[in-house]
């Protein structure tokens, strides 16, 4: 199969890898819902918000996956994948397509496969992963820091200097947090860990941020055993 | 005081280069260990730091500290296997000390090393740990190490 564009980075890869991975996207058991064919319309280009400001496009992902283009996958796999925000407007598609989609199973693809370019793309967003799967939150307060939000000036700075105060002004007592959006309970918290174990999440995490696992686990181990949980039990549940 | 990109690296100290720690032996045959000047840079302004208690039990490789700054999260790794016999409290209330003072003041928890000798034989003098982190940073693209100010060597 020949490339779509025939200056399709990464030619030194073997096309079986590449195959395989691209086998794994289309077995997906959403797969079949997410595309139908292309008009090469460019609707879905012109509602996305990354193509505006990276060289990105949502429609070229239609178009390749429905061409079998694996050279093509390959390299929108390990590159512009990752310029997505994923909010989906894309599913503007008069043929019902939904590129963003296509990217999400990509994405859990190249993740589950511990691609280098995942674990580059994901590594300065650790505590982010770290927050949605210890907490169920994902954005802090406390991220708003003066190097990570040069653009803020010094508004950011005035806002991390003062942020508990800021926080207490919210209206809801569940909103006076720094580390966390909201408050979560404890028994929330567990509850999520239980679902990130029992269903291979946490191992998806192993294989990108060997780190980052090793935080959780201990974290929210710890947890457990405060509050008289075992965690040898869910072991036994995963094995019923 | 060694010098690799702006980055210090005190001579009387021994490092565990991949995982960007200093180790500082101590009287009684305890150790110190803290993040270098490097893994401060890396991390960016650091707003927690949570040393296990002490007491626990750790595995050579595995954390005895999680550090976090703005999105960025991580372990602070231990070279040895052993009792964390103290841990800083400071850093816990203050974590910005890690970038203001990662050798001094910074120092994250002190460990009872079981085998202080076998563990000690992964680790590297100054002027090793110079030449290893040359190609360190050459492989992270760091140009440099940032100082925040009152940054204290």
């Amino acid at each position: 199969m020949l490339s779509l564009y025939t200056d399709a980075k990464y030619q030194d890869v073997m096309v079986e890898e590449k195959q395989a991975l691209f086998d794994q996207v289309t077995q997906d058991m959403r797969y079949p819902d997410v595309l139908y064919g292309c008009y090469e319309c460019g609707i879905c280009v012109a509602a996305c918000p990354s193509a505006r400001f990276y060289d990105f496009s949502p429609r070229v992902f239609a178009q390749v996956m429905a061409r079998e283009d694996v050279h093509t996958f390959y390299e929108l796999l390990n590159d512009s994948v990752w310029d997505c925000s994923q909010c989906f407007s894309c599913t503007c598609c008069p043929r019902q397509n939904n590129p963003g989609a296509i990217i999400t199973i990509m994405r859990e693809v190249a993740v589950n496969n511990g691609l280098a370019s995942a674990k580059e793309a994901l590594q300065a967003y650790s505590r982010i992963i770290f927050k949605v799967m210890s907490t169920g939150t994902q954005v802090s307060p406390d991220m708003l820091q003066p190097d990570f939000f040069p653009d803020w000036g010094q508004d950011v700075r005035d806002v991390a200097e003062n942020l508990d105060v800021w926080r207490r002004a919210i209206p809801p007592e569940t909103m006076h947090t720094v580390e966390l959006a909201w408050d979560v309970s404890e028994k929330t918290r567990l509850e999520l860990y239980m679902i990130w174990k029992l269903t291979g999440n946490l191992e998806m995490i192993e294989n990108i941020d060997e780190g980052l696992f090793m935080i959780l686990e201990e974290v929210m181990e710890e947890l457990l055993e405060e509050h008289g949980y075992d965690i040898d039990d869910f072991d036994n549940i995963l094995e019923d | 005081m060694g010098l690799v990109r702006n980055c210090l690296l005190p001579s009387d100290l021994l490092y565990d280069v991949p995982t960007n720690i200093w180790v500082r032996e101590l009287e009684g045959g305890t150790v110190e260990i803290g993040m270098t000047d490097i893994a401060q840079t890396l991390a960016g302004s650091i707003i927690h730091c949570r040393p296990k208690k002490v007491g626990k039990k750790v595995k050579k490789g595995k954390s005895v500290a999680t550090v976090e700054s703005g999105k960025w999260v991580g372990p602070v790794r231990s070279p040895f296997s052993g009792k964390i016999a103290e841990r800083n409290d400071a850093v816990t209330e203050d974590a910005a000390i890690l970038n203001r003072s990662p050798y001094r003041e910074g120092w994250i928890v002190r460990i009872a090393p079981d085998d202080l000798g076998g563990d000690r034989k992964g680790l590297v003098g100054v002027e090793e740990a110079i030449t290893l982190y040359e190609d360190y940073m050459q492989e992270k693209d760091l140009a440099s190490c940032i100082h925040c100010a009152g940054f204290e060597e």
